[in-house]
């Protein structure tokens, strides 16, 4: 207790200070990074709830193909193209980009146009080549109005078409479409489980799904980044 | 479409500054007298000095000022750490209608309370001093506890932000806010726990000073644990007074709610009240008091720590068990009067408790304290009549809320109908 | 001057590794040490002969009024914000002594721990100064003292704090304190804290009889700047016996320790809490759907 100069026991709560901060941000960062693989685990379990395979629409006079878009031919010789009901189920309301524009011609199997929601994409591929004669203005106002009616509202393109029969003659139809579609419903739960819940959780991906469970309206539309990337390239470009 | 935007922005906010309720009434009336009385108290100890108005002098420098609106309502404000806690952390739905009032009501008590510290200050010009690094006094506890005041205010708004977005239509902006909330709690119920203690820590060397039956190296900690039931007391009382005043802003939800969160708020207060006796009685032990009780000052803490600790601990016990929401009113106001005492008690009623002589506070520093709380009463309500606080938010967010209020939703409405089951089921 | 290069490394590295586990394990620190040793005052009560000498040149020094009252015994007279020294006088059991009260200057201050904005400041050389372009008048000092001393301009709009100096500008050039120097009975003495305090043990050795066997702020609240000498208990002469021997400061020292400790700790707790009932909530949500 003798002290005979100055002495300052609190000298360094300065630099604690500043540690504590710096701190304090790192452990910031160093939280959201780890759990990002969580979050994408919590966001598809916390999906499942009702949605039966009867709801989806599928008119049958339509022409579908394996990337679930559609192409009609009307009575005057045009076609048209768009996106069929499952896609829009799953990823929600979406903007589109990357639209052509009438007088370009288009290949089957070219890029159609891009699915835009919060910074993720999908392409999609035109079913049928031809003339593009119109593209649908109402969508760029109203983008609603392509998840509430895919089929008649909700076209993509007009499209005169230069090679319909053969173009067309794999493509779905009528009751084929339909158990068609009831088999990508199981195909895309399939994808769920085996893909994203693979590479992103360390739980075995029996314990997730209960037998029966359904899945959600929009569910990709919450779904970040990697998972629409991966139903890109998996799921919709199985078969190519 | 700019011009459009502004005028919508002006014609906004014009509606929103009209006054949505009488104008004159007995409350805004005595307000109103108040507040210009005390704004002229104010202009006398600005130009004459503080002792022309406050009852301090060179043996007691604190006057009611810092020692009521600072040390004794900051504790009061303690109610937001802990309703967040609840909410953000533990995931306790249940209390989520009173969450943004509370919320609210702490970012104004620190707002108008640690500003009404700015009275109290002789020199409050330079109190930008220890703020912008000229000189950090870091050995001091007032410069760790004005830091935290300014931080947690910081906290605080960013935690009211969505309201203040869903009021102006800012629908990303919204969506920003809501996702800093969880790290905005944390920091604040860190920064809480520190400067709840370290209120009390202000008086650790004043030891000479303080009767002994009040000063321990403990006093941090009491300090911290009293102001969990200090602030769930003042959101009991404030809910109450709320649940009739703001009648008209109140949604479906907070209304039908009310009575199952004032039970489970007296809950925790009777917990939190026990624990606190607990405490001080560990600390009586621990200071060797024991012949000081026998003492007029001796009888005083006993009224204070058996008559407003003990004593409101049982009644919210009884109002708990017996659902009872009058007993838990009762038993919130004799907490709050409790705390205050307690905190008056060591920072000016048993600090120089030796001099003979009596100090009572000038009737000029009551009618600034009163004013200061007037003042954040009338902003409480302008904010309460216009943004949703207490009202529902905006149907523009469903997609968040829904599934949250969904619950609170169905196990309000089977409160009013099923009370025996409703109290086994609780929380 | 000392500081060689040995020397700097053992500092070095005794401060890096306590810095690293001691201050967040609340041990007591290595002190960092500075090389001035601190000056110092003695005062000796039996040769005070209640004069006022120091505090008129006191007054006129710093442009305060001339003391008008004499020291009585019964009165006490305090210091104020007029007045930074004073004479007191008591009827102790060994007859009539003065006793003179100002500020001590500790070692480890209360007030410049208090202070928030280093207004009051322990300087190397020893005095404690008030530095009027940064204080807030916030009286936190006021309140740590244990001997209120600082005096607080109550009735001013721009009020000043007002306590001893030790005439800390006079020091610096090489001067000695004014009242030191003026008082005719000798009963004041300037020098380093440790030879007035080895001088004050001589002096009691010297004379056992007439001398209390004590030296008033050798120890108290940590030590003291300036000490005290007397022939009787120094409660007779006003001086309070019950302030400890613990420097005044060290009763933040748990508090201010742990608070960089809790902000490290408690935001990983809430997070590991927040994320554990989130789970539980998903749980029984899921449970529940299915």
């Amino acid at each position: 207790m003798e002290s005979f100069s100055r002495v300052d026991i609190f000298d360094t709560k300065g630099i604690e200070y500043l540690f504590v901060i710096g701190y304090l941000l790192f452990l910031i960062i160093f939280w959201n990074v780890a759990n990002k693989h969580e979050r994408i685990i919590k966001q598809i379990k916390r999906v499942f709830s009702n949605l039966s395979a009867g709801i989806l629409r599928i008119p049958q006079g339509l022409f579908y193909n394996r990337f679930h878009t559609w192409a009609h031919l009307e009575e005057s010789g045009e076609a048209r193209v768009g996106l069929d009901d499952f896609l829009q189920h799953i990823t929600g309301e979406v903007r589109l980009s990357n639209l052509k524009i009438p007088g370009e011609m288009i290949k089957k199997g070219d890029l159609m146009t891009q699915i835009d929601k919060d910074g993720k994409h999908l392409k999609l591929f035109s079913p049928i080549s031809g003339e593009i004669l119109m593209t649908n203005q109402i969508l760029n106002d109203s983008p609603e109005i392509l998840n509430e009616d895919p089929y008649k509202k909700g076209w993509i393109y007009k499209i005169k078409p230069n090679n319909w029969k053969s173009e067309t003659s794999s493509y779905f139809m009528a009751e084929e479409a339909t158990k068609w579609s009831i088999k990508e419903l199981e195909r895309f739960k399939d994808f769920l489980t085996g893909g994203p819940m693979r590479k992103y959780s360390t739980e075995p991906s029996m314990v997730l799904l209960q037998d029966g469970g359904e899945i959600r309206d929009k569910i990709l539309g919450d779904l970040p980044d990697e998972v629409w990337k991966d139903f890109q390239e998996e799921f919709l470009n199985f078969s190519k | 479409m700019n011009r459009e935007l502004n005028t919508g922005v002006f014609k906004f906010i014009l509606n929103e500054l009209k006054p949505k309720g009488k104008l004159i009434t007995p409350f805004n009336i005595i307000a109103l007298i108040t507040i210009m009385t005390a704004a002229w108290i104010l202009f006398i100890r600005f130009t004459s000095g503080l002792g022309s108005v406050v009852d301090a002098d060179q043996s007691r420098p604190w006057g009611l000022w810092i020692n009521f609106n600072v040390i004794t309502g900051v504790a009061f404000a303690g109610g937001a750490y802990v309703v967040t806690f609840m909410v953000y952390i533990l995931g306790l739905e249940k209390y989520r209608p009173i969450v943004r009032a509370t919320v609210l009501y702490a970012l104004l008590a620190y707002i108008f309370y640690a500003g009404a510290l700015l009275l109290d200050l002789g020199r409050p010009w330079k109190v930008v001093n220890p703020i912008i690094g000229n000189s950090f006094g870091i050995s001091s506890v007032l410069f760790l506890v004005a830091w935290h005041f300014i931080l947690y205010m910081g906290s605080l708004f960013i935690e009211f932000l969505p309201a203040i977005a869903e009021w102006a239509t800012l629908k990303r902006q919204r969506k920003f806010f809501a996702s800093l909330t969880l790290a905005v709690v944390i920091f604040g119920i860190a920064l809480s726990t520190l400067h709840q203690s370290g209120l009390g820590a202000l008086f650790l060397m004043a030891k000479p000073k303080i009767h002994p039956l009040w000063y321990s190296e403990f006093i941090p900690v009491l300090f911290f644990i009293s102001s969990i039931p200090a602030g769930l007391s003042l959101v009991v009382v404030l809910e109450s007074i709320g649940q009739r005043v703001f009648k008209e802003n109140m949604s479906f939800l907070h209304t039908s709610s009310h009575r199952k969160i004032m039970f489970s708020l007296a809950r925790i207060c009777t917990i939190s009240l026990f624990v606190y006796f607990t405490m001080v009685f560990l600390v009586f032990l621990h200071g060797k008091n024991l012949s000081y009780l026998n003492t007029p000052w001796g009888y005083w803490y006993l009224v204070e720590v058996i008559g407003f600790v003990l004593i409101p601990c049982t009644i919210f016990l009884y109002g708990y068990r017996r659902l009872n929401l009058q007993m838990v009113r009762i038993a919130a106001s004799l907490t709050i009067i409790g705390i205050i005492l307690n905190r008056l008690n060591i920072s000016t009623i048993a600090y120089q408790w030796y001099s003979k002589s009596l100090h009572f506070p000038t009737w000029m520093e009551v009618v600034v304290t009163c004013a200061v709380i007037f003042v954040q009463l009338l902003v409480f309500r302008w904010i309460v009549r216009r943004m949703p606080v207490y009202k529902e938010s905006p149907s523009w967010i469903k997609e968040d809320m829904e599934n949250k209020s969904f619950k609170i939703k169905n196990e309000s409405i089977n409160l009013n109908t099923r009370r025996e089951k409703w109290k086994v089921s609780a929380e | 001057m000392g500081v060689d290069r040995r020397n700097f490394l053992k500092a070095l590295g005794v401060v890096g590794s306590t810095l690293t586990m001691g201050k967040t394990f609340g041990a007591t620190p290595e002190k960092t040490k500075s090389d001035i040793e601190f000056d110092g005052i003695l005062f000796d009560s039996t040769l005070c002969a209640g004069c006022q000498n120091c505090e008129v040149v006191c007054a006129e020094h710093y442009g305060f009024p001339l003391p008008e009252d004499v020291p009585e015994a019964g009165v006490v007279r305090e210091t104020s914000e007029k007045r930074r020294v004073a004479i007191n006088s008591f009827n102790t059991s060994g007859g009539e002594f003065f006793m003179r009260k100002a500020c001590n200057h500790c070692n480890e201050p209360a007030c410049a721990s208090a202070c928030l904005t280093k207004a009051m400041l322990k300087t190397d050389e020893g005095p404690v100064i008030w530095r009027e372009e940064k204080c807030m008048g916030c009286r936190s000092c006021m309140i740590a003292c244990p001997f209120d001393i600082p005096k607080f301009e109550f009735n001013s709009p721009n009020p000043k704090i007002n306590k001893c100096r030790m005439c800390f500008e006079l020091l610096i050039e090489g001067e000695k304190p004014v009242c030191v120097v003026n008082c005719p009975a000798e009963a004041l003495l300037f020098g380093k804290r440790r030879e007035l305090i080895e001088i004050a043990k001589a002096r009691i050795y010297a004379d056992p009889e007439n001398y209390n066997h004590a030296i008033y702020g050798e120890h108290e609240v940590g030590g003291t700047g300036v000490i005290y000498l007397a022939s009787v208990p120094f409660e007779e002469l006003g001086l309070r016996n019950d302030l400890g021997t613990v420097a005044y400061p060290e009763y933040n020292k748990t508090f201010l320790y742990s608070v960089p400790a809790v902000l490290v700790l408690w935001p990983v707790f809430l997070l590991g809490l927040s994320s554990a009932a989130k789970e539980r909530k998903l749980k029984s949500q899921i449970e529940e759907e299915s």
